[in-house]
Formats: C-alpha cells, sequence, structure tokens
C-alpha cells in the first residue's frame, strides 16, 4: 500500500482499508470443535477455545448516532467514488465469477457484500466495514486456482462479519485517549521522555491488536472455504507462494516487520497449515476449482503481467513466472513474458556465476521457448526484432518485424516500426 | 502531490497562523448579468462533521452530518435568493451511463484542479505562472452539464466541521497549564464558482476557523455567509 505522509489521512486509509483489529489473543482455537456459522449471534471477542461466530447479522446496518454509522458513512463515499474510478476492472464474467464465489463463502450475508476489482499490479484485497470489498488484479495474478482465491476472499470476509475495523477503531481511540493523559501525567511529573516512550507502545499495541485480527480472519476466512468444499490446504499453498516470490526480491524492500499489519507470513503459513489438516479431519473437502479458474481468470493473465513488468521489480517477476510455470498452463504466454522480463532488465552476463549469459541471450531463449510451445502475443516478433536490432542483426530484425506486422496488420505501432525497417543512410 | 486529506490537514495547520477566518481569489470583482436572474447549480455539496476524540482522532458522525447538510443546503438557497440568483440542485445521473462518465470527469477535474488552488493560493509557495493570477479552468467541456440544467454557474462546497468532546476539553485544559496549546474542533472548508460556458473558475474561497456549528440552522447559516463572504454575484 501506497504510504501517506500525515497521520490522520493515515488513520483513515488504515481503518477504510479495511484494516484489523479487535478480539483478545484468539489462541489455539481448533478448526475441528468449532461448529457451523450462526448467524444473528453477537460474540463478545473470541478467548481461547471460543468458536468464532459473526459479530453482526446479515442485513444488519448501524444506526444513524453511533460511531459505527460514521465510518458506514465514510465508506459509502468512498465506495461512489470507487463506481467512477479509471482502473475499475468492468470485464462482467470476471466481476460475476469473483462475485460467486464470495456469494457461497458468504452464505446469507451475501447481499450485503459489493466485490470491485481494481487493476493494480500488487497483492492486495481490502475489506470496509460497509460490505465493500476491493480485489486488486496483482492479486488474481498470483493466486493459482479457485480455491487460493477463496482463501483470500473468506480471509477478507472475516474482517467484515467480525466487524475489525469497528473494534480496531474504537481500540485505536481508547489507545490514543490513555496516551494522551499519559503523556500530561509525565510531563506534568517532570519525565518529558516517558511520553516519546509510551507513544512507542501504543503505536506497537495497535499494530500488534492488527495482527490478532488478521489471525481470527485467518481462521475465519478458512473454515468458510472448506465448509463449500475447497480444499482448505490450498491456502497455507498461497502464503508459501509468497513468501518464495518475497525471498527472491532482491531489494527486501517490502518486508518490514514491526509495522507490517499481518502475522509473519512463515508463522501464518504454518498455522494455516496446521488449521488445514484439522479442518480436513473434520470434513474432507478437495475442490480447487482450477478449470473455472483457468476458463475465467486465465485469459486476463497476459495483461496483468503486462503490468507486473511495469513495476520493474525483476528478482520477484522472475520468481513469480517460474512458479506460474510449474503449473505448466500457457506456457508459451510465460515464455514470452519472461523473454520480455529479460529484456527490458538487459543485465550483462554475471562473470562470477558459471554459465550466466547476457539477458539479451536469456531473452532471446525465452521467446525460442514460447514460439515453441504456441500461445505468446504477435508481439514476440517485435520484441526479438528489436534485439536483432540492438546487436546489429539488421536482415534478422527486419524478418521479425515483418512477421510482426503479417500477425497484427492493425498494430498501434504499424508506422514506427516501419519506419525502423527502412535501411539507414 | 498531497491528497484531499493531506491538504485539509496542511490548512488546519494552517489555521493558527492564518490571520483570517475567510480569505478568497476570484478572477472578477462583480460578475455581469444586468437584470437577469443568475442561475447556479449547487454540485452535491461535500460535508461531513465529527467529534475530536481526546487523544486527537476525528470520529466521523452520520447523524451530524445528515442534519448538516440540509442546513448547509438551504442556507446556501437563502444566500443566492439574496443575491438574485436561483439555486438549481445537481442530482447525479444513473451510474454508468455515458453521462454520468461526462459528470464525473467534470467533478474530478474539478477535484483536481481545486486541490491546486487551494495548495498553490493559500499554503504552499505560488506556482510561478499563477502568482499573479487567477486563471485556473476546467475548460469548455463544463458547457455540457450547464447546458442540461439550464444553468449559468455551478458552485462546489466542501465543508469539514468538527467538535471538542468533553475527553478534548480535558486534554486542553491540562495542556494549558503547561504551556502547550492543544487543537480542539475546527471548521473548515471551500466553495468554488465554476462558469458553465467557458469552465473558468470564477471565484474560489476557503475557510478556516476554530468556531461554528452547522448542526444548528443559524450557526449553518452563518457559517455559509461567511464562506460566500465577497461572492461575486
Amino acid at each position: 500500500m501506497r504510504r501517506h505522509r500525515l497521520s490522520a489521512v493515515l488513520v483513515a486509509v488504515w481503518l477504510g482499508a479495511g484494516a484489523c483489529a479487535t478480539a483478545p489473543g484468539d489462541g489455539d482455537a481448533s478448526l475441528a470443535d468449532e461448529g457451523g456459522t450462526a448467524p444473528g449471534l453477537i460474540a463478545p471477542g473470541a478467548g481461547p477455545g471460543v468458536p468464532l461466530v459473526p459479530d453482526l447479522s446479515p442485513g444488519q446496518r448501524p444506526a444513524l448516532a453511533t460511531d459505527e454509522a460514521g465510518w458506514w458513512m465514510v465508506m459509502d463515499r468512498t465506495e461512489s467514488k470507487l463506481k467512477t474510478a479509471g482502473n475499475l476492472v468492468r470485464d462482467e464474467a470476471l466481476n460475476r465469477y469473483v462475485k460467486g464465489i464470495v456469494c457461497r463463502l458468504a452464505g446469507p450475508y451475501c447481499p450485503d457484500i459489493r466485490v470491485y476489482l481494481l487493476r493494480v499490479p500488487y497483492f492486495n484485497a481490502s475489506m470496509a466495514p460497509n460490505g465493500v470489498m476491493v480485489v486488486w488484479t496483482g492479486l488474481l495474478l498470483r493466486t493459482r486456482n479457485e480455491a487460493q482465491l477463496a482463501a483470500v476472499l473468506g480471509h477478507e470476509l472475516g474482517h467484515y462479519l467480525r466487524r475489525h475495523t469497528l473494534h480496531r477503531w474504537r481500540d485505536a481511540k481508547s489507545t490514543t485517549n490513555a496516551l494522551i493523559f499519559f503523556q500530561i501525567g509525565a510531563a506534568l511529573g517532570g519525565v518529558p521522555v516517558a511520553g516519546q516512550i509510551a507513544s512507542l507502545i501504543a503505536m506497537g499495541s495497535i499494530t500488534a491488536f492488527s495482527r490478532d485480527q488478521e489471525r481470527e480472519s485467518d481462521r475465519m476466512g478458512l473454515r468458510l472455504m472448506a465448509e463449500i468444499g475447497y480444499d482448505p490446504r490450498e491456502s497455507a499453498k498461497l502464503w508459501q507462494n509468497l513468501i518464495r516470490e518475497d525471498e527472491a526480491d532482491e531489494d527486501k524492500k517490502t518486508r518490514f516487520i514491526f509495522f507490517s499489519t499481518h502475522p509473519a507470513p512463515e508463522e501464518r503459513s504454518e498455522t494455516l497449515k496446521r488449521l488445514a489438516e484439522d479442518a480436513l479431519k473434520a470434513s474432507p473437502a478437495v475442490e480447487t476449482g482450477d478449470e473455472r479458474f483457468r476458463n475465467i481468470v486465465l485469459p486476463h493473465r497476459q495483461e496483468y503481467l503486462r503490468d507486473e513488468l511495469r513495476l520493474r521489480r525483476f528478482s520477484r517477476s522472475e520468481e513469480l513466472l517460474k512458479m506460474l510455470l510449474e503449473d505448466g498452463v500457457d506456457a508459451g504466454e510465460l515464455h514470452f513474458f519472461r523473454g520480455e522480463l529479460y529484456r527490458l532488465r538487459g543485465k550483462k552476463a554475471d562473470g562470477d556465476k558459471e554459465g550466466d549469459t547476457d539477458d539479451k541471450d536469456k531473452a532471446l531463449a525465452a521467446y525460442a521457448k514460447a514460439l515453441d510451445a504456441g500461445g505468446a502475443p504477435p508481439e514476440i516478433h517485435r520484441s526479438m526484432g528489436l534485439i536483432y536490432l540492438k546487436s546489429g542483426q539488421s536482415e534478422k530484425a527486419w524478418a521479425a518485424f515483418a512477421k510482426y506486422l503479417e500477425l497484427s496488420p492493425d498494430a498501434d505501432d504499424l508506422e514506427i516500426i516501419k519506419s525502423m525497417m527502412q535501411p539507414m543512410g | 502531490m498531497l491528497g484531499r486529506g493531506g491538504l485539509i490537514t496542511v490548512l488546519i495547520f494552517s489555521l493558527a497562523l492564518a490571520g483570517c477566518e475567510v480569505a478568497s481569489f476570484y478572477a472578477k470583482e462583480k460578475l455581469e448579468r444586468g437584470n437577469k436572474t443568475a442561475h447556479v447549480l449547487l454540485m452535491t455539496p461535500d460535508v461531513q462533521l465529527g467529534e475530536v476524540t481526546a487523544g486527537g482522532l476525528v470520529e466521523p458522525n452520520a447523524e451530524w452530518t445528515a442534519i448538516a447538510e440540509k442546513h448547509v443546503v438551504a442556507a446556501l438557497k437563502e444566500q443566492l435568493a439574496k443575491r438574485k440568483s436561483r439555486l438549481v440542485l445537481y442530482r447525479s445521473p444513473k451510474a454508468d451511463t455515458p453521462k454520468a462518465r461526462i459528470h464525473t470527469q467534470l467533478i474530478k477535474l474539478h477535484n483536481a484542479v481545486g486541490s491546486s488552488i487551494l495548495l498553490h493560493k493559500f499554503a504552499s509557495p505560488p506556482l510561478p505562472t499563477k502568482e499573479d493570477k487567477f486563471d485556473w479552468t476546467l475548460g469548455p467541456q463544463a458547457r455540457i452539464v450547464g447546458h442540461e440544467y439550464g444553468a449559468d454557474y455551478a458552485l462546489f462546497v466542501y465543508l469539514r466541521d468538527t467538535y471538542t468532546s468533553p475527553g478534548r476539553v480535558a486534554v486542553m485544559v491540562l495542556a494549558a497549564v503547561l504551556g502547550v496549546g492543544v487543537p480542539g474542533g475546527a471548521q473548515i472548508g471551500f466553495a468554488s464558482l465554476v462558469d458553465l460556458k467557458t469552465g473558468d473558475v470564477l471565484w474560489f474561497s476557503r475557510l478556516a476557523r476554530a468556531s461554528g456549528d452547522l448542526r444548528t440552522p443559524s450557526a449553518a447559516a452563518e457559517s455559509v455567509k461567511t464562506l460566500l463572504k465577497d461572492f461575486p454575484l
């Protein structure tokens, strides 16, 4: 998420983005001994061993005079802006598909949830207290089947069903209230430094609470997905894949544990694995929904991969493409984007690494694989042409450009390419 | 660039430094219109009320906001009637229609232009090309909306009003003992008038003060009157 400068904005955004915060430690309650969801029951925070039940009933709206209504109002306004967002994904089939999964997970709460898909190339989804769920396309690129997508959607629903935003707001309010009186007391007692220490502790406790909420949502999401037959083990797999991508990141900029709002990914993945085993003992759920996912989400993958490469975080993207290739679906397309990655990175061979080659050679090798496998877009010939041109092989370049224009005669860059095909001089 | 929320925060901080409650810029001091009644299209006012907690967070309040929206519209109607102008209320067209898309673009463009005016005319150093000028415009496309409503001008209003909670009052008193000033509730906002024939921003006014109350009709009327001081109609 983008970082905002000012604390007031930060608080608003942080709450709006369906972040989180309540419930004294949810401990080790296993999924197996939890009953089914009991809509309409109001649960006063789930302690260890206490089953997680929704904190609001279907169709529930807050009374106008409450703090909750205030946040609903703020998010209703944000929602009206979302509806006209330039990067809103309008593809009907895709929207229907994601909303359909949400509906099956949400059961009687389905009419309370609105899903907005936004074209943003990072892995994220968020849940607002008024039922607005936002899913970014960078997430659709990384979930590998319907069950993994359901795992995230179920997690977000967990935030809604447990009214995490409201609890976090109340928590932030009482924390900051206590803090300011402590600061004044400390200052009156002549200890100005104590105030700063307290402020640090308070910040820590706000994020710690939010991690508890994330854990709670993880459990809730896992149960929701298992109840309607999705293989709960897919949830941990998704997190493992994200960890792999994170570890491949040469910049290591993305991990900052203290302020990260989610539990440490390794811990999360381990917990999810354990909870999945428990859930499987209770009821065998094995559906992964591979085929539907392939038919509806994967046709958009080229678009998402283009967005991904524009971020120029090549080490991450390289690992991501490697993982996607493990599934082997539309390998030609994936090899093409591997080629694009190397072409855009344009690194020289690492002399210390045995057998390492220049990126342009890696790119050409990847393009060759792509052509072999089939399914790469026509631009592959343009990309090859550009590499040949750069390395002085004009004849080869022109042949590649000609092939590109033959395959896409209406290309936007038709004139540019034609001009590049004129012999120099 | 700062987002809207960031700008507002900047304005709150500049509140203490600002000498006056309201300040405005205009392209023309008075708009010529002969004996004709001017039709002013009021774009949906963006009003939000909330309470400052002891710790300094702002809790939005839906009930107060709903009340304030009514008072603000009523007060604007009254103010314009005094200026031989008529207020026409804007209604958002059905979402996702071509009409809605055109309107949305105009509103978003005004948000962007308005943010620049706020930032460069009221808060930070002025843009070198606009230092002594007030010539901001949304472009002639604004005509489409004007034509639809038979309106001459569009009026955009943005108001944020916060109130000091009892806990915050205690903090303010205790901090005062220490010689530290802690802010309580504040009323901030802006209004802008756009020519719907040319798209030019004719007038832009900013209100920033530690008093006012949009929850009662008379105090809301006073706020709107203050905001519209120097209104060119």
